[in-house]
């Protein structure tokens, strides 16, 4: 008797054990945030479109400066990061941009095409007032080329740089009626990297037979200094945002005894699918939600 | 504490703002115009040591011409005038109203050359043609090719026809006078034709900063041979040329004439050997410039021309020309009309 209870206990245990296991394992797979975490940290995802104008003087194309219209659009998704919510935030953005440039006397057409990806981790300190400030480093990815279509042997300006940046913001939320409403400003600057430019009298076609010397430069604020500058207003309707803003970009760089000036100025209007989270929506459970933006 | 504060404070913003370097501004006035002409062809062309051009001498001289009386048209002539002392068919300034161009690079030389006598009595108005050259197969068994223009882009499997359809010959003539350049891609699918391993057909240099001497060190233009299974040409090869060839097509005699088994038959080329740059003043007038001096393969500018090969010198006149008598293509048909063929049994019977 001893032994068939004995029997049946030993094909019992591991029964109940893979019950134990799968349990465990389907909390892990969906609901880990409420099981492993005190909080749930959403990504935060703005969708930007900005329309503005751009100049660009780059001397290896023309002495004189190109302005007109550029459209671009940004992505950014951020998030709290899990082994400190409350104070690390991260962001990735990828961004694209097209102009179509004209000299100042009208008789050549410039066409720009620019493309970068950016991640940045940033700790953040919430201060009296509803004010939150940020600072952080990341590193930054951009490429792209200005086509002077009349020009024979030096059609193109390319740029490429891949750099460290250092990141800051500042926000404040504050209601509008009944409206949350959050406005931040950002801060992006590039500072270590590494950037392509041509020699001063080089033709890309001495560059396709193979002579790369002194294409590459280190890139420092003292010869490739960049700014990237949003000013933005975020209303938050709770299911989605509308996200308002002014955007400063500029792009110096300065290698070869050739210098290349890009300035952007435009206004940016996003989405937040989602919402913010300003506008709390009633939540069945009692979770702690830690957003990235504030 | 605060004195240390603003000096840091200040050292971080002279590194903001040393990344913005000033460049000269020129404005849309008659001088500001003249100026940035002068100053655009100062810092970038290329060939004024070889030229021995004094540039500031030359601005200076016409800069006195310009009064307030000037008026833009005017402004345009003494504009090209001024480029006019660079003595360069790369050298133009291109408006919505004309294009400078400096002609007696050639128009001081003999043509030595006419189509019509070519095509009437060497071709017969019959011949092949394919990517802009016109081919044929010379009584004599002389292979005969005319390349027009570097512009008209050359295949490799249409070079492949030529070659084969023309193979059983003494030799091959490539006619280029009167062409003025295009691409010099087109170079490495001709050349590479006529080589059995890479060789290195000139230098290529570029300027490295304002001065009239910051140059880079020479870099090697390479030559490869055609791709395996290409149809390859091993016997004598004579380029025809005349005053008329720039650019590419100077380009193109300096490397073929520094293989075995190439001669250059005719007049002198008529240089061209700087790559171009396109910059602008604020009127909005573009101008063309060389940039980029190339050097042949002993490290010789090409700027002012290719010598034919030795003994090779010949010139048709234009009486001879009009009577259907082209003497430098008839040198090199003497030249070649006593080789071998390189496939006798396959002469036809009749010959």
């Amino acid at each position: 008797m001893m032994k068939k209870k004995t029997k049946k206990k030993a094909t019992a245990i591991p029964f109940k054990g893979f019950l134990q296991v799968f349990f465990l394992m389907t909390s892990l797979a969906g609901f880990s945030q409420e099981i492993l975490e005190p909080s749930s940290r959403p990504v935060t995802g703005y969708y930007n479109l900005g329309i503005g104008r751009t100049s660009v003087k780059a001397t290896y194309l023309s002495p004189l400066t190109y302005t007109g219209p550029e459209i671009s659009l940004t992505g950014s998704w951020s998030k709290a990061m899990p082994f400190n919510p409350e104070n690390a935030v991260m962001e990735f953005d990828a961004n694209a941009s097209f102009c179509n440039l004209l000299n100042p006397a009208q008789t050549a057409r410039m066409v720009g095409l620019y493309a970068g990806f950016s991640w940045d981790m940033a700790w953040r300190k919430r201060l009296p007032f509803d004010f939150q400030i940020t600072a952080g480093g990341g590193a930054d990815i951009k490429g792209g080329a200005y086509y002077l279509l009349r020009n024979s042997n030096n059609p193109v300006q390319a740029l490429a740089n891949i750099s460290l940046t250092v990141v800051g913001s500042a926000s404040k939320h504050f209601i509008l009626g009944k409206l949350p409403v959050l406005i931040t400003d950002r801060v992006k600057i590039p500072s270590l990297g590494v950037f392509f430019c041509p020699q001063y009298g080089e033709t890309y076609y001495e560059i396709y037979l193979g002579n790369h010397k002194g294409l590459a430069h280190t890139g420092w604020w003292g010869n490739n200094f960049c700014i990237d500058n949003l000013l933005s207003v975020t209303l938050d309707f709770g299911r989605t945002a509308l996200s308002l803003g002014y955007r400063f970009e500029a792009y110096t760089q300065w290698a070869n005894n050739l210098n290349t000036k890009i300035f952007t100025n435009s206004f940016v209007i996003g989405v937040v699918p989602g919402g913010i989270g300003l506008k709390k929506p009633i939540r069945k459970t009692q979770e702690q939600v830690i957003y990235s933006l504030y | 504490m605060l004195k240390k504060f603003y000096i840091i404070l200040l050292s971080v913003l002279s590194l903001f703002f040393s990344g913005c370097h000033e460049d000269p501004e020129y404005k849309n006035t008659l001088m500001g115009n003249y100026d940035a002409l002068a100053d655009i062809i100062d810092t970038h062309y290329c060939f004024f040591a070889d030229k021995d051009i004094n540039w500031k001498e030359k601005v200076e001289k016409y800069r006195q011409e310009i009064t307030e009386e000037t008026s833009v048209l005017d402004l345009f002539f003494i504009c090209s005038q001024l480029l006019d002392e660079l003595k360069d068919g790369h050298v133009n300034l291109s408006s919505r109203f004309s294009t400078s161009y400096y002609r007696n690079w050639w128009s001081d030389y003999p043509q030595d050359f006419n189509q019509r006598t070519l095509e009437e009595y060497y071709l017969d108005f019959n011949w092949l043609s394919t990517n802009g050259i016109m081919y044929k197969q010379l009584p004599g068994e002389i292979a005969y090719m005319y390349y027009p223009s570097f512009s008209y882009t050359i295949s490799d499997s249409s070079l492949d026809y030529i070659l084969a359809i023309m193979a059983n010959s003494r030799g091959l003539i490539i006619d280029i006078r009167d062409n003025g350049g295009g691409e010099l891609t087109n170079i490495n699918t001709l050349v590479g034709r006529f080589i059995e391993e890479k060789i290195i057909g000139g230098y290529i240099m570029h300027k490295t900063g304002p001065a009239h001497d910051d140059f880079s060190e020479p870099y090697p233009m390479e030559y490869k041979p055609a791709a395996e299974g290409r149809v390859k040409w091993n016997g004598d090869v004579v380029v025809l040329t005349n005053r008329s060839c720039f650019s590419a097509a100077n380009n193109f005699v300096a490397v073929m004439k520094s293989l075995p088994k190439v001669r250059i038959v005719g007049a002198k080329t008529g240089g061209g050997g700087g790559l171009p740059f396109t910059s602008e003043i604020p009127v909005g007038w573009s101008v063309r410039f060389s940039a980029c001096p190339i050097l042949d393969s002993e490290g010789h500018i090409i700027e002012n021309g290719i010598d034919p090969s030795p003994g090779c010198e010949v010139h048709s006149t234009e009486e001879e020309l009009a009577k259907g008598k082209d003497a430098i293509l008839d040198f090199a048909i003497d030249l070649l009309k006593d080789n071998p063929l390189p496939f006798p049994e396959d002469r036809p019977e009749d010959e």
